[in-house]
């Protein structure tokens, strides 16, 4: 599934340059998948009959709004036809979420966080399982990364917090060493659109798969996680910035609803 | 009423026949026709006018005494270049010469009379309150209280209090196209076609002119309020320090406590550094170090209640002592609480360009100075940055200067050398011979940088081009404190009332039934006069004769410490409003404004309505620079690349100037008038 992601992205970012370009594109072609997938994984029969009747029932509240008994069956019907639409598409959105959870995951290393700016501090906190475990524990550097203040020890949340800046674009490795192990973290200095881990964890499968684009920690160091404030990455439009989920959120409704009336598709 | 007119028209256009309808079309041709050969004649009359370009540079506090000095001294080039090519003249500044009335003088061409403004506060002579002279930020004004909340019933109002057409106004009603960057008493900014940016009289966040917060652990520091600033006792308890950033007072809650976040921080035990966390963000520094802009938001009510500012923090000390400094809380440029720019979007648009910058009036951090809670090295490096972002903001917007006017303010004169003069006098109480060889050339460096920042206009002025570089006032030492009050009341000119002990209102102790004149503010002098005061006593027939009289006395009084006898005499002339003042306005402020000799000004407890056992002190006082003095001792700047023609030009010359620049007739309430002969 990363491979694909991986993949994907690759093509795309070598077409289009700009994340803004990038989050049209992946939302148009996601509102048109997920109403082909939404087609052929539903009882369109099904939803178009519940959505008839629910119409009807809608209908029959306008016309017999005089007389009560009429208003009150109808709201009833209206109630459970609700209930029955939503049962018929639970089952093709369940196909639908799923795949577009993973993909947004992905997609938010990417687009989620900018790298490091070149010269502009950065916070590496490294979480240990004890308080006795900063006693011992250091920090080696590339040449490209350079600490700017002396690490903050804080024995009461078992974390030491390094000050740090890059001096030129790329990825570096930066070592951690402690209770004699030593772990990589990787940093992204620059521009461009880097794939950006900002958090490296020990075990927490499902956290490390929505938080983390690293590999497991070795479970026999005494770090916990090791993690980098990255910048929120805002898009640009009309002069306003806002997170890419937002504006794919809303463009590939917009798809949907469009590519739904162009193929004919009940949703 | 227009859209309906509108909408009748496009309805007339849908269900006319087209023969009815080309009728009229026709004879709207011809009037457009008409009308576009009107435009172009009045285009060509006022062609060369169009043309014209204008930059003013205003530069607050720039003395005519340091910068002929400095010119001559080699050190700034660029100056003395402009004064030689083109002009240079003493600018009479404004009565009494304080920012807020010079800069009215200058954006509206009235004296305080017709601009309203008289000092930095002014006071309701009924109930004694006083508020800021320049504007006024109020509350919604009905509200409904449901438990511990408050409801309001409508929004809030931001209102600026200073009256009469700025130039920029009359500007955009000509089609003149215009930038205003700063100027002084424009919160929030008028209405505007241009782009402006708010400058002196914007309130912080908590909505006074800069309430800075100390955290410290130090048992001797006494925690509370002081001036322009809050001291807050922590306890570093394993390191970690829990403690609430102080915000804007909560509206919405009943009595109005100050809204609060959470603001944690955590010290090396070792290392002389620490991490700051507060709403999620985090930052490290070390001792000594200042942070960069950080956002704050304040939640006021959930969901619909919130207000965003930005803060810097910087680290004072770690070890022994805990020393936390937190500026003050602008408000943010990116997502303004109130109205700072025109149009409204231009100061995200600009901190985009430059990145956050401060967006409070006076942006030096002064009253910190005046604490203690920052030295001089920390003062001035704040300083610095203030002057920075100006910059940094002139860089950006300057290159993109193309046509009408161009006006950029400048603070850093004016607050520095109210607060290092003493370091380059040492005739001040406050001189520090230890300190002067480290920080006395501090002004020089300023005035240095203003330098450099008019050799970056002198390439961009053609023969088209009109460049004025002009202060409100000049600068002089201010070494004593006279508190007015005091002498008023030992003249028996004010009465306190029986066994009265000082109160925290002003003038809370006063026996206004036995008072005939008090003083208030950095130049005024009031009579206490019937029907106009709370408890008047003094007829207003009577009034002039008063002020008179009081006058005489103080003319007269003495400085039994000063070396000779021009130094001695504390006051150098008193000027009533009724000789000075025209306009609608001109009995609403003071009735005298006090005019200090160089060295003198009213003391800092007087103006506020209180009574120092002495009437003259030596002021030991960081800020030990001044102008609010006799305007005739403290002229300001005028500077152009053309010849001035008037011989003793004032700040109320100026707008009529730019209008005549560009062709527009001056105001008739306008009391100047061009300083250069017609083109």
């Amino acid at each position: 599934m990363a491979c694909f992601a991986a993949f994907s992205f690759s093509m795309v970012i070598s077409i289009l340059t700009g994340p803004l370009a990038i989050v049209i594109v992946v939302s148009v072609v996601v509102g048109l998948a997920m109403v082909v997938l939404f087609g052929y994984t539903s009882d369109q029969k099904a939803i178009g009959i519940a959505k008839d009747q629910l119409k009807a029932h809608l209908l029959a509240v306008r016309l017999y709004r005089d007389q009560i008994p009429v208003v009150m069956g109808s709201y009833g019907k209206i109630l459970r036809g609700t209930v029955r639409y939503l049962k018929l598409a639970f089952k093709p959105l369940l196909y639908v979420i799923v795949p577009i959870t993973l993909l947004m995951v992905q997609m938010d290393r990417y687009l989620g966080q900018t790298p490091i700016p070149v010269n502009a501090p950065f916070l590496l906190t490294v979480h240990f399982s004890s308080s006795d475990a900063l006693n011992d524990a250091t920090l080696a550097l590339p040449s490209e990364i350079v600490m700017t203040a002396p690490p903050v020890h804080i024995a009461a949340d078992y974390q030491i917090v390094w000050r740090l800046a890059g001096t030129r674009d790329g990825s570096y490795e930066m070592n951690i060493n402690a209770g004699g192990q030593s772990v990589e973290k990787v940093v992204c200095v620059g521009g461009g659109l880097p794939r950006i881990s900002t958090v490296r964890l020990r075990g927490q499968f499902w956290n490390r798969v929505f938080s983390s684009a690293e590999p497991s920690l070795p479970e026999n160091v005494s770090i916990e996680s090791i993690s980098i404030n990255y910048p929120d990455r805002n898009i640009e439009i009309a002069g306003y910035g806002m997170n890419w989920i937002w504006l794919f959120f809303i463009l590939s409704m917009v798809a949907g609803f469009i590519f739904k009336e162009l193929l004919g598709i009940q949703i | 009423m227009a859209l309906r007119e509108a909408g009748s028209d496009f309805l007339f256009a849908v269900t006319v026949p087209f023969r009815k309808r080309l009728r009229p079309l026709c004879l709207l041709a011809l009037c457009a026709v008409g009308l576009s050969a009107l435009v172009s004649c009045e285009h060509a009359r006022s062609g060369a006018a169009a043309s014209r370009k204008m930059i003013i540079l205003g530069i607050d506090g720039l003395d005519p005494d340091l910068l002929t000095k400095f010119m001559a001294e080699g050190k700034m080039p660029n100056f003395a270049r402009l004064a030689s090519e083109g002009s240079f003249r003493r600018l009479t500044t404004s009565i009494p010469p304080q920012s807020p009335v010079a800069w009215s003088n200058l954006i509206t061409g009235m004296n305080a009379g017709g601009h309203g403004i008289f000092d930095f506060i002014h006071r309701d002579p009924k109930t004694f309150q006083l508020y800021f002279s320049t504007s006024k930020v109020e509350g919604p004004k009905h509200s409904f209280h449901l438990g511990s909340w408050v409801i309001p019933l409508g929004s809030g109002s931001a209102e600026q209090l200073r009256h009469g057409k700025a130039f920029w106004e009359i500007l955009d009603e000509q089609n003149v196209p215009n930038y205003v960057y700063r100027i002084p008493a424009n919160f929030p900014p008028i209405a505007a076609k241009g782009k402006t940016l708010s400058g002196m009289g914007t309130p912080d966040l908590r909505g006074t002119y800069g309430t800075f917060t100390f955290y410290t652990d130090d048992p001797t520091a006494a925690a509370g309020a002081v001036e322009g600033g809050e001291v807050v006792q922590v306890e570093v308890k394993e390191n970690r320090v829990d403690t609430h950033l102080i915000g804007p007072d909560n509206t919405f809650r009943k009595n109005s406590p100050p809204s609060t976040e959470p603001l944690t921080v955590d010290v090396d035990p070792l290392e002389a550094v620490a991490r700051i966390g507060i709403q999620g963000q985090q930052l490290v520094l070390k001792e000594g170090e200042w942070s960069g802009w950080v956002p704050v938001e304040f939640q006021l009510m959930p969901v619909i209640g919130n207000v965003k500012g930005i803060c810097r923090f910087y680290l004072k000390q770690t070890h022994p002592r805990f020393q936390l400094y937190v500026s003050p809380i602008n408000i943010d440029p990116e997502d303004p609480a109130l109205p700072i720019s025109t149009p409204s979007s231009y100061s995200r648009d600009l901190a985009k360009q430059i990145g956050e910058f401060h967006t409070q009036g006076i942006a030096e951090d002064t009253k910190a100075l005046t604490a203690g809670v920052l030295d001089d090295k920390e003062y001035l490096e704040q300083a610095r940055t203030v002057l920075a972002e100006h910059r940094r903001a002139f860089d950006v917007e300057f290159p993109k200067f193309q046509e009408g006017l161009f006006f950029f303010y400048f603070s850093s004169l004016d607050l520095n050398a109210h607060m290092m003069w003493r370091l380059t006098d040492p005739q001040s109480p406050a001189y520090d011979a230890a300190l002067a060889p480290q920080y006395g050339s501090s002004i020089e460096e300023f005035y240095e940088q203003i330098d450099q920042v008019l050799g970056e206009v002198l390439p961009k002025v053609d023969e088209n081009t009109t460049l004025l570089v002009l202060s409100d006032h000049g600068f002089a030492p201010y070494r004593h404190s006279f508190n007015l009050n005091t002498w008023l009341l030992n003249n028996g000119y004010i009465a306190r009332k029986e066994g009265a002990v000082e109160g925290s209102e002003p003038f809370s102790d006063v026996d206004w039934g036995r008072t005939r004149a008090y003083g208030l503010g950095l130049n005024g002098l009031y009579v206490n006069v019937r029907g106009r005061e709370r408890e008047g006593i003094v007829d207003p027939e009577q009034a002039d004769a008063l002020l008179r009289e009081i006058r005489q006395k103080l003319l007269e009084v003495r400085d039994p410490k000063a070396n000779s006898e021009d130094d001695a005499q504390v006051i150098t002339r008193i000027d009533l409003a009724s000789e000075v003042y025209q306009g609608p306005y001109a009995r609403s402020g003071p009735d005298a404004l006090v005019g200090y000799n160089r060295g003198y000004r009213a003391g800092w407890k007087t103006i506020l309505g209180a009574f120092p056992a002495d009437v003259l002190e030596d002021n030991t006082n960081a800020w030990s620079g001044d102008h609010c003095m006799d305007f005739t001792k403290v002229p300001g700047v005028l500077l152009s690349n053309r010849k001035i023609d008037a011989q003793t030009p004032a700040l109320t010359d100026i707008a009529p100037t730019i209008l005549a620049e560009f062709g527009i007739a001056k105001a008739k309430e306008m009391k100047g008038q061009s300083v250069f002969q017609p083109r």
